[in-house]
């Protein structure tokens, strides 16, 4: 896709199991529910479901929930990956991975978010473990080229 | 454009597809509509989506039009994602600065 892909590092003050946990377990102590979802005002919590495949959705006043994405990977303390796809489509989903590495002075927190030239990849990941659509409505129209 | 333009310009499957072809190379309306499950005209509303979103650019070659992708609306887009999680990775890492600030005897 025209867009390459956003990198971005933060090192925090903590072992990696902590800033682990707090990245996916207590991602509602953190998140900026406000500026950063789809209820905003309205958004009261943020939740990652801990598994491969497991949902990170948030969740409105009235009970609503909005899914942002599934984990397509759950390695704790070392990485973390899910479908990204807030407000929109499941088949137009993007990917973002968050590494966590130990450094000097805590953790390494690593976050790529990948547009679409890598869904190929992270469907591979998700496919073995249950049925999602959001890779064929894509997959089939690309297929569909190889025919032009 | 805006930010909400754009983003919901490239969250619609088909829109998305559009995008994949034409990152392979321009192409016409017709050439896009022949490769996709839905009618030309349904191309053509997507397409006006993808150019009123700064992400498709049109251009006349001879009695032909050529649609390409705007680098320009991709940089916008990237900026904007940049932006999304920088400001996401600056409250997790505020959470760590809070978190030692109240002395919580638990380990933090």
């Amino acid at each position: 896709m025209a867009m390459d892909p956003v990198v971005k590092l933060v090192t925090v003050p903590t072992a990696p199991e902590k800033a682990f946990r707090r990245f996916t377990e207590e991602i509602d102590a953190w998140w900026p529910r406000r500026s950063h979802s789809v209820f905003e005002a309205s958004c009261v919590a943020v939740r990652m479901e801990r598994e491969v495949g497991g949902r990170l959705y948030e969740v409105s006043e009235s009970g609503e929930e909005s899914t942002w994405g599934c984990l397509t990977a759950w390695d704790p303390p070392r990485r973390v990956a899910f479908t990204w796809h807030p407000g929109r489509e499941e088949a137009t989903a993007q990917s973002v991975e968050v590494t966590f590495r130990a450094v000097e002075d805590g953790t390494e927190v690593r976050v790529e978010h990948v547009g679409w030239e890598k869904l190929g990849d992270a469907a591979e990941e998700t496919r073995s473990g249950y049925d999602r659509g959001w890779d064929l409505v894509l997959k089939r129209y690309v297929a569909s080229l190889g025919k032009r | 454009m805006t930010d909400i333009q754009v983003l919901e310009a490239v969250g619609e499957p088909t829109r998305l597809a559009i995008l994949e072809m034409l990152k392979d190379e321009p192409r016409t309306v017709g050439v896009l509509a022949s490769a996709l499950p839905v009618s030309q005209p349904a191309v053509s509303q997507h397409l006006k989506v993808l150019r009123d979103a700064g992400l498709v650019r049109s251009e006349k070659d001879g009695a032909r039009r050529i649609q390409h992708l705007d680098p320009d609306g991709f940089r916008l887009l990237r900026e904007w994602v940049d932006s999304f999680w920088d400001q996401a990775l600056e409250a997790y890492r505020e959470s760590f600065r809070q978190a030692d600030e109240s002395d919580d005897p638990g380990g933090g």
